[in-house]
């Protein structure tokens, strides 16, 4: 066995949790059950790292690593950064695509893409596709302590994927548009730390807001409650916010995001003299929310007042599914990263 | 707590407003009678003045606010101060804190003074209040020096430099140590009229930068309090302070970049929602620039204009009222945290309740009489800077020197600051 695949393995058991080893290797029919059994009573990484070197054929073993490590982070998808993607233009077969196929091409094309390239593909139970691509380039072998998590949902044209370098981006997207029947892959301006989250909130996964000509039940759960005797001052105005609040954010459970960026690049507004108002240049400045719940925030700003309205701005995070947004004062014309915005705006009911 | 981020050396004088009436200390010390109709600013000392033999210094109630500072001034500190002491300085966090003027101290005795600092340590150790992460075993080195050339008027006292460094019972020769607490006290800019009127063996080191473990920290300052008989006192930054900090780091765009300027907020929600607002350089200095264009300002130090606290809020509130037109979310629902720029960084601390301790008008200090003698400046700020602010800055009134290199991009920012003493009468 080589020193470097012995090195690999040696990093490759330290990065994964000792739990996760020693059940997987204990489902591991390879083993005979004596050799199972032995391992057992092995409680430090180092030692199991040296029983199984003395066991096993080094690519067996590491398959089954390289298998349980996509294991770990599928069950703990919240490490690092997310990115979605967008497939657009499909094909007229994409519909069709089958797991399968999707699998032998996606690979194959990777393959022919990449010289050293290792890729493994497994579906989850709530029908993810989740891919693990190990770089490599023409001169070196691939590199299985940085790969790239791709998940996607097929039949949809949502892509998340996670720790990918530009250069290894357009491989990416050229094999995954091939494979998946579209022309094109693109950036849907959302990312975040959960991949739940940002998965949620693209495929509007979670409760929605319907537009209802009759609200108002909301406001009188609440008023059940509390002593008839008391009346509130401020009752009718609370009930409007709060109405305000689920209408742009919903009643119900949001997905955890953590942040939104805007880059505003519109006419400075902030003056009511001076020759800051007539500049035509727009003043830039970059506006980052972050918090535990972004959404969450947002409604409990809302409904206690802290924003007087909703605006556009805001709404339009859960609406398109975006977190990342630059505004412009141009009334016309739009490319798919801006949305623009010449004034703020009051939402009325039919948005 | 403060980042040095190295970058311009600015020095801002605080220079007192109301350039006709003029803020000379009466040559004669006796009472000055305060008059409460108009802005003014002056100084009064009780009766009893240097001249009394018990060297009861006298006691000045001071509420300082200052409503204008001058603009910041350019040095180019490479020159002065050595490298590893910029080192040393910049790129760190430090935690504030005021001292009174120190009794005897001399800057002929720091030999003596880190053998004295270190058996302090080694014997409250001993007695079992510090325990420092490193282990029971390491014990400490401390070491004072000067760091020459951060004074910039004549009557400034040199920086002097703490470090200590943790003694590790196998320690390795070869590997540089880091030190694990440092700490400096420096005087710059300071008013000479008051540097003038200490007495004779007093030396005025105001500001104290403290970056390391709290018990070390509280370690040396029981030491300097012991030996020196002085005063440490928490230099909270409060709201006010970031934004002039905001405003004056702006002004000093023209001549360093800034490089951008971020402020932000925390809005109280459940859960917390933090705003993060970065504004591009050269529009952060435009706007700035209008606002103090703005007519119904007097003028002329010999540096250029004073800044006032007008200007300050007018510009932090444009930028709000930009920031509501998109939004509508009016940032005033939450305290400004932090200000930073390729100049410096400072952050509002989450002790509110220190600062509203201190009442204005109370007179328990903790100070020892013999050191109560703080210069009183009065003022009564015009417009909206009334006792709100009061609360808001506590009583803390400040130098703020800005000190940069040019070939870094690096700032030292040093605050300077003054608090009031207490009132016999």
């Amino acid at each position: 066995m080589g020193d470097a695949t012995k090195r690999l393995l040696q990093r490759l058991i330290r990065r994964t949790r000792i739990q996760m080893l020693k059940t997987t290797l204990e489902k591991w029919d390879r083993l005979t059950l004596a050799q199972r059994q032995s391992m057992v009573f092995i409680q430090s990484k180092s030692a199991i790292t040296e029983k199984l070197l003395s066991i096993c054929e080094v690519l067996m073993l590491l398959v089954l690593l390289w298998f349980h490590c996509l294991l770990d982070v599928m069950d703990n998808p919240n490490q690092g950064m997310w990115y979605a993607f967008r497939l657009m233009d499909p094909e007229d077969d994409a519909h069709s695509v089958e797991l399968m196929q999707f699998k032998e091409q996606f690979k194959s094309l990777l393959h022919e893409l990449v010289r050293h390239v290792s890729v493994k593909i497994k579906k989850h139970a709530d029908e993810a596709i989740w891919i693990r691509i190990a770089w490599g380039d023409g001169f070196s072998q691939p590199n299985h302590l940085k790969p790239t998590y791709v998940v996607h949902y097929l039949q949809t044209p949502f892509v998340f994927v996670t720790s990918i370098t530009s250069k290894q981006k357009p491989l990416l997207s050229q094999a995954l548009t091939v494979s998946t029947r579209h022309q094109d892959l693109k950036n849907a301006n959302l990312s975040g730390r959960k991949l739940t989250a940002i998965r949620d909130l693209l495929m509007q996964q979670y409760p929605q807001v319907f537009p209802t000509n009759f609200p108002g039940h909301t406001a009188e759960n609440n008023q059940m409650e509390s002593n008839p005797r008391r009346v509130k001052e401020q009752a009718g105005l609370e009930a409007d916010r709060l109405r305000m609040a689920h209408k742009a954010f919903g009643d119900g459970m949001l997905p955890e995001l953590e942040s939104a960026v805007y880059e505003l690049e519109t006419k400075f507004n902030g003056h009511a003299n001076g020759t800051m108002t007539d500049r035509e240049q727009p003043f830039r400045c970059v506006v980052k929310f972050t918090s535990t719940n972004l959404l969450e925030s947002l409604r409990q700003c809302a409904s206690s007042g802290i924003v007087s309205t909703v605006t556009p701005l805001f709404s339009s995070i859960p609406r398109s599914g975006k977190n990342y947004f630059v505004i412009t004062n141009k009334s016309h014309g739009s490319s798919s990263k801006t949305s623009n915005i010449t004034e703020p705006q009051i939402l009325d009911s039919k948005d | 707590m403060f980042k040095f981020v190295s970058g311009f050396y600015c020095s801002i004088v605080n220079m007192e407003r109301g350039h006709s009436s003029g803020v000379k200390t009466p040559p004669t010390r006796g009472v000055v009678q305060k008059s409460k109709n108009k802005t003014y600013q002056q100084s009064y000392r009780s009766c009893l003045r240097a001249s009394s033999r018990f060297a009861l210094t006298p006691a000045l109630t001071a509420r300082r606010l200052n409503t204008s500072r001058r603009a910041p001034r350019l040095h180019n500190i490479t020159e002065k101060v050595r490298p590893e002491h910029l080192d040393i300085l910049m790129k760190t966090e430090w935690k504030l804190a005021y001292v009174t003027p120190l009794y005897q101290f001399r800057h002929t005795q720091l030999q003596s003074y880190s053998r004295q600092l270190s058996e302090f340590i080694a014997a409250e150790k001993q007695q079992g209040l510090a325990v420092e992460v490193e282990g029971l075993q390491s014990s400490f080195r401390v070491s004072f020096s000067v760091v020459p050339g951060m004074t910039e008027a004549d009557d400034d006292a040199e920086t002097v430099l703490i470090q200590i460094h943790s003694k590790p019972m196998f320690a390795r020769q070869d590997k540089p140590q880091k030190p694990v607490w440092s700490g400096w006290l420096t005087c710059i800019n300071g008013n000479p009229d008051y540097l003038q009127s200490l007495p004779q063996d007093f030396i005025c080191l105001p500001l104290f930068g403290s970056s390391g473990s709290e018990v070390l920290t509280r370690l040396v300052q029981s030491w300097f309090q012991q030996t020196f008989d002085c005063c440490f006192g928490c230099l909270e930054i409060s709201e006010t302070c970031l934004h002039w900090l905001a405003a004056l780091w702006t002004n000093c765009h023209s001549e360093s970049s800034i490089q951008r300027l971020k402020l932000i907020w925390t809005i109280p929600v459940k859960p917390v929602l933090q705003v993060t607002y970065t504004v591009n350089p050269q529009d952060a200095w435009d706007l700035w620039s209008d606002i103090r264009k703005e007519p119904g300002e007097e003028n002329e130090g010999e540096d250029g204009r004073s800044v006032d606290i007008e200007e300050v809020t007018r510009f932090i509130q444009g930028l709000k009222n930009h920031f509501y037109k998109h939004f509508k979310l009016d940032l005033s629902a939450g305290p400004l945290q932090q200000v930073s720029t390729a100049l410096g960084s400072a952050k509002y601390s989450d002790l509110q309740q220190q600062i509203y301790d201190h009442h204005p008008h109370t007179t328990d200090r903790g100070c020892p009489p013999q050191n109560a003698h703080l210069e009183n400046k009065d003022f009564k700020p015009t417009g909206n800077a009334t006792f709100q602010q009061h609360l808001n800055t506590g009583n803390l009134e400040f130098f703020i020197c800005i000190i940069t290199t040019h070939e870094h991009i690096n700032t030292i920012f040093t605050y300077y600051g003054w608090t009031n003493g207490y009132n016999l009468n």
